[in-house]
Formats: structure tokens, C-alpha cells, sequence
């Protein structure tokens, strides 16, 4: 459940549409501005502006009429049913003249020239009582003499309102477009990712050995099926090299194997028909040894085809059960021989992918390996069991000379000899054959310390599960 | 038996045939799919040794020529691609044996011998028979002059392996093959195990030793 979230959070295109959202979130949130600015922040200044007027208005009338003048004019517009405004206007002497409740000045303290905002309670316009309503305003007060006081205010509940609602659509605004833009950018990068899993697929294929793999091109044009042409362009271009490599390799295999061959067969032929037995002796020894020149031939031949990769197709799935059994008894004897003693453990019921042919040629060469160098009266072992996760191992272990740790990786290479075993006969291919052969099946193949012995080599092959 | 051998490479088909003929066999030659055809249609072989890589007409398509005429005489493949797939296709393409380049005359003659229209290996018979050395096939039992022999089920394989082809070479290969069922080389001496265990069951003892080593080549049961 978490690891596919997990993939489209890694996705690049969804990272891509999350900045994205995060981008038009933030437009909105710009232009969602604006438009508050335009139509609530001026409003308000244009109020505040009209109030600084009439407070100037009534300086001029305190300077020319005094007191009762302004308070006149103040009862005047408090009962034009025309005036917008809040009146409050003290001179210490008489009781206020107010519509107002209460006293926004010693309420809310500010400064003369300064913004008052507050609440109050609005009055019944038939009875002139209060209506239990109360709403928002802004006013401002001048000092007009030591204890006579004029303030003026505005009701602004309906601009509050308007304001609010559009921060509250601001919002939500935000909100959706966030949303949205994750949804469409895990759905978008969800198919982007589909399609990068093709070509992720196609590379493990190829990689794999299978080259008749191809991008998949959707015909929609875009930058991936330009990708994906470039991509089979250039896998036909790998596809002709390696035929022409392969067309060059059997050529070679075939005009230089041919001379090899008459030659091996005139020796042997002339061998079959001499009668001194000690030139029929030497004649069958050049024989053998062209022989053993032909088969170095032939495994570098084979290492090289397998190396190509181009032989997936012949992995089918089986239980290596009774071919491992059958190599234990092939070499059960050979064992015996050279005085080792031998034990498989071989389980049933593991099914690989596998080449009976290569699979068997990799094995007794593992086998063929153990006999050579683990000396008399040593022990080898054939496992075959079920290793982690569904894999399934095959392992040979011997209790002889073993390979130091540092060589380990070395002897798998091509000709690579370690200097003990320079006295015995080989060619140095046996185990480059093995690592070729596990590379075609996708296991690994390793040696590490015996496990039946302080000395000695344990070499094992990793079959990965199979799908079934 | 009278051979047909088609292969392009001149000297190479010119040891095929000395080799065959010291054998005693009668051998034609042919130099490419075509001619080879024709000369497979006009005369009456008992087995084919036919080259994968022949000009005007390649191996395998001539094979199935052959094949769609009804003409049932064995062949034995050879080609210098000894490759598992190479074999599979070989054989599904009709082919009664397989031999990859490069390979011994030994190995070929054994197995143009075995595969030969005058040896036939499936023959449904119940006892094999070579000098006193007797096999019933249905009771699975081996016996020599009067004396039983225990065999393990493999030996007995092996022995009927090469009773089968009494006579002839059997090669180490061929043995590997239709005892086993592995196509692979093996490095050592394995199979020459298996066989002195035979041999020690079978001709220890005894006067007259039925198996023999065949140097450079494999094994031959014979009188």
C-alpha cells in the first residue's frame, strides 16, 4: 500500500506538478489580492478619508460658533435620516450628544488621528432603542478644546462581511487549487511513470540478453515516443552489431575449427594405421593435444556466445531436482576413485529457469573443480536447497586448499590460474564458463569459505524465484 | 553401408570419405545442398552425413526436403555451430543424430554406425546377446555363462547401451548422451569410471574380456 505512494512521491513529474500547484496557488493568492485591495481596502480609505473631512468641518464650526455649534450641527445630523454617520460630541459641561451606546474613545484608547474600530449596537430607526444587533465600524475623534471632544464614526459591518467572504473564498480558493494540483499530478505522474516502467522494463530485458525488445511507441509524438525512437534506433543499430559479431564469430568458428579438425583427424586416422606402437603411441599424443587445442577453442567460443546474452530463450522452468541427483551419481564414482568421500543433500519441489545443458556443463565443471584440487581422503559435498526469499541454491563444497579471499573475485575471469594449481591440468576457463553460464540464468555465482571444513571452497550458484 | 556425405569443405569431406571407406563402408560424395539432394533422391543410402553450411542449399533445408519426400534414411548433422539451439534445431528439423565441429573421425564413424539404416537401435527386441553375456530387457536381468550379475539400474543402461551396438565403437559423448541424457562436456575421465565398474562386474573373472577400450576413440563390446 505505501511502496506505490511512495514511487509517484519519488516521481519526478509529480514533484514537477506539485511545485506547479504550489506556483498557482500562490498566482491566486496574488491576484485574490488584488482584487481585495481594489474592492475592500479602498472602500475603507475612501470612509476614512470622509470622516477626516467632517472632523475638519466641525474645527472650523468649534472656531467660528463654538460649542453649541457643533453640537447643534451634531443633533442636526444624528436625526437626518440621510446621514451615514456615528456622532459622539462631549464638552464636559452637558450630558453627551450621541447616537452611539457607548464611548468608542475611552473604550478602545487611541491617539486623536487615529483609526477607532469597534462595535456597537445598532438602533431601531422607528422606536430610536437598541435592536440587540450589533455591528462593526471605524471612527476618529478631535480634540476641539481641553474636555470638548467630537467623534465620528461609520458603520462597516457590510464591507467587513464582504471582505470576509472573500478571504473566505481567497481560501478555499487555495485550498481546491492545492488539492487539484496534487490530484492531477499523481494522476499525471502515475501515467508518466507507467510509461517510464516500459523503458525501465526494456532495459532490464536487454540487459537480460533479450535484444528483440523494442520502446514502446504511442504515436502521440511526444518527447517519450521521440525517446523511444532514438532508443530502438539505436537497439537495431546494438541488434545489427551483434549478428554481425555473431555472423563473424561462427565464421571464425567454422574456418578455423575446419583445419583444426583434419588436422586431429589425419593424426588420428594415421595413428589407427601405424603399426609401430611407438609411433601410434606418439601420433594419438599429437592427437590428444590437438584435441585439447580444439576444446580451449571451443570454450572461449562458448564463453563468448553465452556472454553475448542472446540465449534467454532457452530457460525453461524446472525442478533441478533429478538433473543434480543424476550429477551426484555421475560423479559418485569419480570420487570414490581418488579416495574422497562424497554427500549430496539434494531437495525436491524448487523450480528455477534454467538450460538442462548449461545448467549440467556448469555444475560438473563446479564438481570437476573439487575432485582436482581437494586432496585424498577429503570430502565434497552437492547441495541443492532453498535459499532466501524464494531462491534456490545449488552448491558444491570441498574441505581442500580452498581460495584465498582476495583471489576469489579473480579466478572467474578468462585464463586466470592461481600459481598452486599451475602443476595441474586446465585451461583456466572452467570457472569463467560457470560465471557465464550464471550470468545467462541471472544468478549469482559465488565462492566463499567451505562449510564443511576450516580449509577448503565453497562454490555456490543463486537461482533467482521464478515467476510463476 | 553405403554413405552419402555432403559437405562443402573439399579436403575435410576427402578424410570423411577415406575415413568411412577404411571402415568399410561404400561412400558418395556431395559438394553442395542441391547436388546432395538430388543424389539422396536417385540412390538408395543407408544413412547421411550432411554439413548445416552448404552452398546453393544450406543443411537443414535440404534435410527437410528430404523429410517432405518421405525419404526416411537417417542423417547425421554436422555443423561447426555446436551450440544447444543449433542441436534442437538440428534434430527437430529431422535429424537423427547431431555432431558439432569440431569432432573426432572416431566420434563420427561411431555415430554414423549407430544411427546407420543396418543397426537399428529401437528395434523392439528382449534380449541382447554378446558372446555368453546375455540381457533380458522385460526382467532386467543380466547373466554370464551361468553366473548372474547384479547391476545397478545406471550399469544396466550403460550395458545395454553398448550391447545394443555390439561391435561398434561407442564414444564417450554417445555415451554420455543416451545413458545420461547430458549434452555436455565433461572435463575428466568420468564416464571411463562408470565403465571399469561395468567392466569389473562383467569381465572380471572371466576368460575372454567383452569390453575394450578403443584408444582415441571409446568403447566397443565385442567377442
Amino acid at each position: 500500500m505505501l511502496e506505490p505512494l511512495l514511487r509517484i512521491y519519488r516521481s519526478t513529474v509529480f514533484r514537477l506538478s506539485i511545485i506547479a500547484a504550489a506556483l498557482f496557488v500562490a498566482s491566486s493568492f496574488v491576484v485574490l489580492g488584488y482584487i481585495y485591495y481594489a474592492t475592500v481596502t479602498t472602500r475603507v480609505n475612501a470612509i476614512d478619508a470622509e470622516l477626516e473631512t467632517e472632523l475638519s468641518e466641525f474645527e472650523d464650526i468649534f472656531k467660528s460658533g463654538g460649542a453649541n455649534a457643533v453640537n447643534q450641527i451634531a443633533i442636526t445630523r444624528i436625526l437626518s435620516p440621510s446621514s451615514p454617520n456615528l456622532y459622539l460630541f462631549q464638552n464636559g459641561v452637558n450630558p453627551a450628544t450621541s447616537n452611539l451606546e457607548g464611548d468608542p474613545i475611552t473604550d478602545t484608547p487611541r491617539g486623536p488621528n487615529e483609526t477607532i474600530q469597534f462595535i456597537f449596537e445598532v438602533r431601531n430607526s422607528k422606536t430610536g432603542l437598541g435592536s440587540g444587533v450589533y455591528h462593526r465600524a471605524r471612527g476618529r475623534y478631535q480634540v476641539l478644546a481641553p474636555t470638548t471632544v467630537i467623534f465620528v464614526g461609520r458603520d462597516v459591518e457590510l464591507i467587513v462581511t464582504a471582505a470576509e467572504r472573500v478571504q473566505r473564498a481567497l481560501l478555499i480558493a487555495m485550498l481546491i487549487a492545492g488539492t487539484l494540483g496534487i490530484i492531477s499530478g499523481a494522476y499525471v505522474s502515475s501515467r508518466f511513470a507507467r510509461r517510464i516502467e516500459k523503458f525501465n522494463k526494456l532495459a532490464t530485458d536487454i540487459q537480460g540478453g533479450d535484444f528483440k525488445r523494442r520502446a514502446p511507441v504511442t504515436n502521440s509524438g511526444d518527447e517519450l515516443d521521440d525517446l523511444a525512437r532514438h532508443l530502438n534506433g539505436m537497439l537495431d543499430h546494438i541488434d545489427r552489431l551483434m549478428s554481425a559479431m555473431r555472423y563473424a564469430g561462427d565464421s571464425i568458428a567454422h574456418d578455423l575449427r575446419s583445419p583444426l579438425t583434419r588436422l586431429r583427424t589425419s593424426l588420428e586416422a594415421t595413428a589407427t594405421q601405424v603399426k609401430d606402437p611407438q609411433a601410434r603411441d606418439a601420433l594419438f599424443d599429437a592427437a590428444d593435444n590437438a584435441n585439447e587445442l580444439l576444446g580451449t577453442f571451443e570454450s572461449v567460443l562458448r564463453i563468448a556466445r553465452l556472454e553475448a546474452g542472446d540465449r534467454r530463450e532457452l530457460l525453461v522452468n524446472v525442478d533441478p531436482k533429478q538433473l543434480i541427483d543424476d550429477l551426484a551419481e555421475l560423479y559418485e564414482p569419480s570420487c570414490e576413485e581418488v579416495g574422497l568421500s562424497f554427500q549430496s543433500n539434494i531437495e525436491g519441489g524448487h523450480m528455477i529457469a534454467a538450460d538442462r545443458g548449461l545448467l549440467s556443463q556448469a555444475v560438473s565443471n563446479l564438481l570437476e573443480n573439487a575432485i582436482k584440487y581437494t586432496p585424498e581422503g577429503g570430502q565434497i559435498h552437492l547441495n541443492l536447497r532453498k535459499a532466501k526469499s524464494g531462491r534456490v541454491e545449488i552448491s558444491v563444497s570441498d574441505d581442500g586448499p580452498g581460495i584465498p579471499a582476495e583471489q576469489r573475485q579473480r579466478v572467474k575471469e578468462r585464463f586466470v590460474r592461481l600459481e598452486q594449481s599451475r602443476s595441474l591440468p586446465g585451461t583456466g576457463l572452467g570457472l569463467s564458463l560457470v560465471q557465464a553460464v550464471a550470468d545467462l540464468h541471472r544468478a549469482n555465482f559465488e565462492l566463499s569459505e567451505s562449510d564443511i571444513a576450516d580449509s577448503g571452497l565453497k562454490a555456490k550458484l543463486i537461482f533467482p524465484r521464478v515467476k510463476k | 553401408m553405403r554413405i552419402l556425405v555432403v559437405e562443402d569443405d573439399e579436403i575435410a569431406a576427402e578424410y570423411v570419405r577415406k575415413g568411412l571407406m577404411e571402415a568399410g563402408h561404400v561412400v558418395d560424395l556431395a559438394g553442395d545442398g542441391e547436388l546432395g539432394l538430388e543424389m539422396a533422391k536417385a540412390a538408395d543410402y543407408d544413412a547421411l552425413v550432411l554439413d548445416r553450411m552448404l552452398p546453393k542449399r544450406d543443411g537443414l533445408s535440404m534435410l527437410a526436403a528430404m523429410r517432405e519426400d518421405g525419404d526416411a534414411t537417417p542423417v547425421l548433422i554436422l555443423s561447426a555451430l555446436g551450440e544447444v539451439d543449433h542441436r534442437v534445431e538440428g534434430l527437430r528439423a529431422g535429424g537423427d543424430d547431431y555432431l558439432a565441429k569440431p569432432y573426432s573421425f572416431a566420434e563420427l564413424l561411431a555415430r554414423v554406425e549407430a544411427i546407420g539404416r543396418r543397426s537399428d537401435p529401437t528395434a523392439a527386441v528382449t534380449k541382447l546377446k554378446v558372446g555368453d553375456l546375455e540381457m533380458d530387457l522385460l526382467a532386467r536381468t543380466v547373466s554370464r555363462g551361468e553366473e548372474n550379475i547384479l547391476l545397478q539400474p545406471r550399469e544396466f543402461r550403460l550395458l545395454e547401451c553398448l550391447m545394443r551396438n555390439a561391435g561398434r565403437v561407442v564414444t564417450r559423448t554417445m555415451l554420455l548422451e543416451k545413458v545420461w541424457d547430458y549434452h555436455f562436456d565433461p572435463q575428466t575421465n568420468v564416464i571411463d569410471v562408470h565403465i571399469s565398474r561395468l567392466r569389473s562386474k562383467i569381465d572380471k573373472g572371466f576368460e575372454t574380456q567383452l569390453l575394450h577400450t578403443v584408444r582415441g576413440a571409446g568403447y566397443r563390446l565385442q567377442t
